[in-house]
């Protein structure tokens, strides 16, 4: 049975996963958790997902009782390494160059995700719900995303991507939310002023992977 | 070969590496670097680690910065050694440690660190803290730890019935919310407390959270 995806078509954490499933040729097939609805709140998908967030997959072969697995970033984990000879390689099994994923993923999980996201939601989630932006707060995560930024140009001045000269996971992750403040009602560009920066963030998001899914995910 | 920790000794970062070089039998060195003097923010510390924090790691020439990666090299590399099966190496269960390590950083650790910023960090630098800021923190800090309660109510740890890096993960910020700030997080929640206490008691962590 083919993976299944459960989540919302343009929900950041869902496109990490799609992303992923793209790059590594692996079919899927998407159903939508109707977030307006409250869906991701209610006891069936709780159930699965105990924080109620999306998005979650189900996978069921014949040779195990299946698997249901939730956090974007782990299941995008267990997609690279199950599917490990198929698509583009995305995590190393050099024992010498894993270390420098690990720290890869954990700089965009530290160094990046909080402030993307914190102006995210200020700047465009937040409004959906009804709530206002902080202004003092969009300053401030703006400041401090501009200071990393300046550690990811020294970075990327010495190799191509976060982790080494190679591609991985922890390069894409930073996908969705680069885009969502880049978009035309945020428009905050940390990148286009830092060449090294630019340079890598033009590289990942022109990936075929990106292109196909950015606009979100269509429901059959 | 000894793997030097550059650090400040209290910094909660600095503690957990301590903590999993002490789970692993690992001969470690903290190197003490002087924060208070801003010494991690020159140029000399930042050829090591770019943004400017502690810890990074030197393990005979290798260097590596990030804690939880951090963690997660010692691991692999000292395997044969010390506890078990901190980073499962079966296809599921491997799955269901990066879903619980997962769980830590995106659903406890912007919380308990806003708590830590807040009503710790702030004060140390003369400034006050935003009430309405902590009261949101703990609310979504709460709401989280329900979720946990669910999950440690059929399962020992957060990854499943044996202790993984991703519970560790969790112990140098909860130990200041739940000891040092006294949040009653554990209040309501007794499979959070029974999981709190069970990893809070291992002698490897007693032997550092007191570091002074």
């Amino acid at each position: 049975m083919v993976l299944q995806l459960y989540g919302f078509p343009t929900s950041t954490c869902t496109l990490r996963v799609a992303l992923v499933l793209k790059e590594k040729n692996v079919p899927f097939k998407f159903h939508m958790v109707d977030l307006a609805k409250g869906e991701h709140k209610a006891p069936g998908f709780v159930a699965h997902q105990p924080f109620g967030q999306v998005p979650y997959i189900v996978r069921t072969t014949r040779d195990d009782d299946g698997l249901v697995l939730f956090e974007s970033r782990a299941i995008a984990r267990y997609i690279a390494t199950k599917y490990a000879s198929q698509g583009t390689a995305l995590i190393p099994t050099d024992a010498k160059k894993l270390p420098f994923f690990e720290q890869a993923a954990s700089i965009e999980t530290s160094h990046y995700d909080p402030f993307v996201s914190g102006l995210a939601w200020e700047l465009r989630f937040t409004t959906w719900f009804g709530g206002k932006t902080d202004e003092a707060h969009v300053k401030s995560l703006h400041a401090q995303l501009k200071n990393k930024l300046d550690a990811y140009e020294v970075i990327l001045s010495k190799q191509k991507y976060l982790a080494g000269d190679e591609i991985t996971l922890a390069d894409l992750f930073h996908l969705p939310y680069g885009a969502v403040i880049l978009a035309d009602d945020i428009k905050i560009d940390e990148f286009s002023s830092r060449p090294n920066v630019n340079r890598w963030w033009k590289d990942i998001s022109s990936r075929p992977s990106w292109q196909a899914i950015k606009d979100g995910l269509k429901v059959e | 070969m000894v793997v030097k920790i550059y650090g400040h000794a209290i910094a909660p970062a600095v503690k957990l590496v301590v903590q999993v070089c002490k789970e692993k039998e690992i001969p470690y060195e903290v190197v003490p670097v002087a924060v208070y003097k801003g010494e991690h923010k020159t140029p000399a510390f930042r050829q090591f680690q770019p943004f400017g924090q502690v810890p990074y790691i030197d393990d005979d020439g290798f260097i590596l910065y990030e804690y939880r990666a951090i963690c997660r090299y010692l691991v692999k590399k000292y395997e044969g050694q010390g506890t078990p099966g901190l980073i499962p190496n079966d296809p599921k269960s491997e799955a269901l440690f990066e879903q619980a390590a997962s769980i830590e950083y995106a659903n406890f650790y912007p919380f308990a660190l806003g708590l830590v910023t807040e009503k710790i960090i702030k004060k140390h630098r003369g400034l006050p803290a935003d009430e309405a800021r902590v009261d949101e923190y703990l609310k979504t800090l709460e709401a989280k730890l329900d979720a946990y309660n669910d999950i440690l109510g059929k399962q020992a740890y957060l990854a499943g019935e044996t202790l993984t890096l991703a519970d560790l993960f969790h112990l140098p910020y909860a130990a200041i919310v739940i000891e040092e700030l006294r949040c009653d997080v554990l209040k309501g929640r007794p499979n959070v407390a029974r999981w709190w206490e069970t990893i809070s008691a291992r002698p490897t962590w007693q032997a550092v959270k007191d570091t002074a």
